[in-house]
């Protein structure tokens, strides 16, 4: 009987193979968007751990300045007088190196004798010790990562010929110097993305940093920790090694948030299962239930029909898993750029993901398979065999299911609210209930789906007369296929709806928070820690500029980990801040006294309120100073705060001067003022960018982040558009002699053809206007919930029009496209033949 | 209704070939009827009896011979112009009934007036007088999963007629039916035929017909023979 079973099965799928075309295509993309995504998130998680690993090496503990950078002498006071003789000091510099493309990379300057303690990039390299020993004689010395090295075509570094004969053209400290590999660097793996690395001295005289340090790294026990830190003078603090924890929580945040939407894929790849398998069973019902009449066990159709559904999710799955290594080279590129766009200067390449990942697709893919075959096996197999052969009783069924489904749908959502608020910072139950809300929108959609026909019936009967009833009844009337195929457009158009009024909202947002904080004309960024109060003098007085504010930026190692500080004397329109709290007189006692202003991001990780005090290490020591305002910041590290500079220069010291914001009397005359200040700022000493070119760069920064996004949201959109299609096409298959007889009766073949488009175009419709209101909650949720617990940031939903109209233009767009092949299958029908198969 | 009715009910098919793969399944066949005529085609399981019908409907074409409806060849006809000339002139009753499962009965009957461009209180007109003559009364707005076959049959009857079309052809219409509604059934579809002028062409296995038709024919290996020719045979 199996083996009946199995050849009615294969005769079934080999008559109809746009079916299990579909069917596997379906399951394929569902695991090709889950395997590419986790595939993606994990290349990009390692490649971070990697480089992030072959940096600290065995480095247990660091001492990094408290504003400026650190002496060169406090190393030799912590080896010589404190005794502490595994330390390595290290200076860091950004070089842009002049090849083609021009690529930016860090360069680390180490001292060669004291590295091996700390790090193995040196003592890693074949022939070590003479590299060291070139770093430390040949002018100008570096090496390079073995990539980099193969990348420019440089020869075999280690023949003692070639080494130092070679330049590398580098832009460093805004002057272009020549850099000489000697030899190469190598991590632990062949994925960590490495630095340059020279000798301390070399990268000291290159960045014009003779002098300072700007960090020594350390391997200390817990005893000897505890008392450098205590010897330790003003200026320096002792933090342990390892990942800044704010990079942490928005890697994983940022993960997190992809994973979400490959998962959601796949969801939406198990309706397609789910309906084609329905599918396939119910044009069988006739022969089902004929076997089950003359005596086929229910369990042996159950296995049977599971069975079926197993071989083609294992032929989908291998296919999605090639799909899904494929599309992760491409997912990866994107998501590194973002990451590093958000939390790094220099860029990090992809690492090879987990080969588990693999196993882990494969076994969700055919898992998928399974629960979503299973409903229609279980139906098949305990219906009666004169109701599986009905496609009446299919029909009352799915419309009583349909109603039970709509009555599911408000407990649904009744849990996805309780998941939201039952843990108010989780991310996780964050995602669960934003799925509830997804799945009570999909349970109630075949149920809405009916009811909106059953308002159209009237209207549509008026306007196209039976033609138009036909159409809009023929929706419901086939609610087992209409049903499923509207739930999976619905869904990925609410996706699409959600996540587009999100970044809609977003974006605005952004806009308005640069907007108010670049409150200057021109910007002069300025390279270097010296202090520049000449120019600063010159500037105030250069024809033209109504005014300027001065900013400091400084990177503060704290209990909360590194800290952006940034130092502000506002110019005449003000700090420019969009504060989210704040107490009374916040700005004036920002100005006048030791207070600290938060950024929002940084105040919700760390719990800070309005009141609360942050500590920070200052020159003389930590203090803790009032939280006077919590302000919006939409910078992707988030971990900043904001004092006035006055005070900073009186607790930390330092004059530097970071960025310059220049206020411009007249704005017409920008370009004069533009160019009398590119005349004033030496070009190794500053960059000078308009509001306009950092609101520019800020924007194309934000479109790069949510470009994967787009990815994902074109990939689910395609699988709902084969679910519509395959919905059609069924549906065309099954009703072929109702319409044979339409045709017999005298409707034309472009008649017939419009109405199979009207059906599939009214399905469209219904499933966009009920991704409407699951697609708003869904971006209520993105913008409130999961952005805020993500990010730490808050912003306005705005109600714009757009990605709405977007959304059910892609519906309908997507439903009449899917029913194009199965209109003209229509067109073509053989009267003959159908009305013959009666 | 739309259109110039260039049919007068008479029709004709001339040394008619129909094949489906190597199987032969008329094979040089001559028939024609008169308006108002009712013609039984009579056969076995098989025969072409159904093909006939089909090729006489304009439902598939002949792969050599002609079908003329009142001097037109229906195989010249593009497949649009034979969809409007089967919208015009033809009726179908079907051994299944295939009536539109999202139709009421009475939208059902409006359908071929609908597709003329016929509408509104005409249309109601007809279909009320329709109901009534198939003793259909009070089932307009029922749908057809909640009648009987026989009800359903003669829905299909009312929805051939409506048009007033020159020809209906009726495959198997009782085929589906007991005997009794069998018999009710022939009797309403014969009597609306005559009624209305219709030439009836009906394929059938059932002999209880036999007494009403004007003229019985049988189709033996391909040929359309009389039946009493064909009984000799």
């Amino acid at each position: 009987m199996k083996a009946l079973l199995l050849l009615a099965a294969l005769r079934f799928y080999r008559r109809h193979p746009w079916q299990l075309a579909l069917a596997i295509a379906g399951v394929a993309l569902g695991v090709a968007v889950h395997v590419g995504v986790s595939l993606a998130n994990d290349s990009a998680r390692r490649a971070f751990e990697l480089s992030s690993e072959a940096l600290v090496g065995r480095t247990t503990h660091r001492v990094l300045p408290v504003g400026d950078a650190l002496p060169e002498s406090l190393y030799a006071e912590i080896v010589t007088d404190l005794g502490v003789t595994a330390a390595a000091p290290v200076v860091e510099a950004e070089v842009e190196l002049a090849v083609k493309p021009p690529q930016r990379a860090r360069l680390l300057g180490i001292d060669p004798v004291k590295e091996p303690i700390v790090r193995s990039l040196v003592g890693l390299v074949p022939g070590g010790a003479d590299e060291a020993f070139d770093l430390m004689t040949v002018r100008d010395a570096v090496l390079l990562p073995d990539a980099l090295a193969d990348e420019l075509g440089i020869g075999d570094l280690g023949v003692d010929g070639e080494r130092g004969t070679i330049a590398i053209d580098a832009r460093i400290g805004g002057r272009v110097q020549a850099l000489r590999p000697v030899g190469t660097v190598r991590g632990g793996s062949p994925d960590a993305e490495l630095p340059l690395v020279a000798d301390i001295a070399t990268v000291q005289r290159l960045a014009d940093r003779r002098g300072s340090l700007d960090r020594i790294d350390l391997r200390l026990d817990a005893a000897t920790a505890a008392r450098l830190a205590a010897a330790l003078p003003a200026g320096a603090t002792l933090v342990p090694a390892g990942r800044d924890p704010a990079f942490e929580q928005l890697t994983t945040a940022f993960h997190t948030n992809l994973t979400a939407l490959g998962l959601l894929a796949l969801v939406v790849g198990m309706f397609l299962i789910y309906s084609t398998m329905a599918f396939a069973i119910v044009q069988r019902r006739a022969a089902i239930g004929t076997m089950l009449a003359i005596g086929l066990a229910r369990r042996e159709l159950l296995l049977g029909v599971l069975g079926e559904a197993l071989a083609i999710g294992a032929i989908a799955t291998v296919i999605g898993l090639a799909f899904g290594h494929w599309l992760a080279r491409g997912l990866v590129e994107l998501m590194l750029d973002t990451i590093s766009d958000l939390a790094f200067a220099a860029r990090v390449s992809a690492a090879s993901p987990s080969p588990w990942l693999y196993v882990g697709g494969a076994a969700l893919g055919l898992g998928a398979t399974l629960v979503a075959a299973l409903g229609p096996a279980l139906d098949a197999s305990r219906g009666k065999p004169a109701d599986v052969m009905q496609r009446s009783a299919l029909e009352r069924s799915s419309r009583a299911r349909s109603r039970v489904a709509a009555l599911a749908a408000p407990p649904v959502l009744g849990t996805g609210a309780l998941l939201l608020a039952a843990a108010p910072s989780s991310l996780a139950t964050a995602f669960a209930g934003l799925f509830c809300v997804l799945l009570s929108g999909a349970l109630a959609t075949p149920a809405a789906t009916a009811a909106l026909m059953r308002v159209l019936d009237a209207p549509a009967g008026r306007a196209f007369g039976l033609p138009g009833l036909l159409a809009v009844r023929g929706v419901t009337a086939s609610l087992s296929r209409t049903g499923v195929a509207a739930s999976a457009l619905a869904v990925a158009v609410a996706t699409v709806v959600g996540i587009g009024l999100m970044i809609a909202s977003f974006r605005a947002s952004v806009v308005r928070w640069l907007e108010t904080t670049l409150t200057a004309d021109l910007y002069v960024s300025l390279e270097g820690d010296e202090p520049v109060d000449a120019l600063v003098a010159s500037l105030r007085e250069l024809p033209g500029v109504e005014g300027i504010g001065l900013t400091r930026v400084a990177r503060l190692p704290t209990r909360y980990g590194e800290l952006v500080l940034r130092a502000v004397t506002p110019g005449p329109e003000g700090f420019g801040l969009v504060l989210v709290a704040s107490s009374q007189d916040a700005l004036e006692r920002l100005a006048r006294e030791p207070s600290i202003a938060l950024s929002e991001p940084f105040a919700y990780r760390q719990g800070l309120e309005l009141g609360d005090r942050l500590v920070l290490p200052t020159s003389t020591g930590e203090r803790a100073f009032p939280i006077v305002a919590i302000y919006r910041d939409y910078n992707a590290a988030g971990s900043a705060a904001l004092m006035s500079l006055e005070q900073y220069r009186a607790l930390w010291n330092d004059r530097a001067i970071s960025s310059i914001g220049v206020h411009v009397a007249d704005r017409a005359r920008i370009d004069e003022v533009a160019a009398r200040l590119a005349a004033l700022v030496p070009r190794d000493r500053g960059r000078i960018v308009s509001t306009e070119g950092v609101v520019d760069v800020s924007l194309a920064v934000f479109d790069r982040t949510f470009k994967i996004t787009e990815v994902l949201r074109l990939l689910a959109g395609s699988i709902a558009f084969l679910g519509v299609l395959s919905s059609a096409l069924s549906i065309e298959l099954e009703r072929a002699r109702e319409r044979a007889v339409l045709r017999a009766v005298g409707l034309g073949p472009g008649g017939l053809a419009a109405l199979t488009l009207a059906q599939t175009t009214l399905l469209g419709a219904a499933a966009g206007l009920a991704a409407v209101p699951m697609g708003s909650v869904l971006a209520a949720l993105l913008v409130h919930v999961i952005n805020r617990r993500s990010f730490g940031w808050t912003m306005s939903l705005e109600p714009d029009p757009r990605p709405v109209l977007v959304g059910i233009a892609l519906a309908v767009g997507a439903a009449f496209l899917a029913g194009i092949y199965p209109a003209s299958r229509a067109r073509r029908v053989e009267l003959g033949r159908a009305l013959r198969e009666e | 209704m739309e259109g110039e009715t260039i049919f007068d009910g008479r029709v004709r098919l001339e040394k008619v070939c129909k094949a489906y793969g190597s199987t032969i399944v008329l094979n040089n066949v001559n028939f024609s009827a008169k308006r108002g005529e009712f013609v039984v085609i009579m056969g076995r399981s098989g025969s072409g009896k159904s093909t006939l019908l089909r090729l006489l409907g304009g439902l598939e074409t002949p792969d050599a011979g002609s079908v003329e409806h009142g001097g037109v060849r229906l195989e010249r006809m593009t497949e649009a112009e034979r969809a409007r000339f089967r919208r015009r002139e033809i009726g179908f009753v079907f051994q299944f009934f295939n009536l539109i499962p999202t139709l009421t009965v009475a939208e059902n009957i409006r359908l071929p007036l609908a597709l003329n461009g016929i509408d509104g209180a005409e249309a109601g007109a007809r279909v009320t007088a329709l109901l009534a003559e198939l003793g259909l009364e009070g089932t307009g707005d029922r749908f057809p999963e909640e009648l009987s076959g026989g009800e359903q049959q003669r829905v299909a009857i009312a929805r051939a007629l409506a048009h007033a079309p020159g020809l209906v052809l009726a495959d198997e219409p009782t085929g589906n039916l007991d005997l009794e509604t069998a018999e009710r059934v022939l009797g309403l579809l014969d009597d609306a035929c005559r009624k209305h002028g219709a030439t009836l062409v009906m394929a059938t296995h059932s002999r209880e017909v036999v007494g009403r038709a004007d003229r019985v024919l049988t189709i033996r290996h391909g040929r359309l023979l009389p039946a009493d020719a064909a009984e000799e045979r």
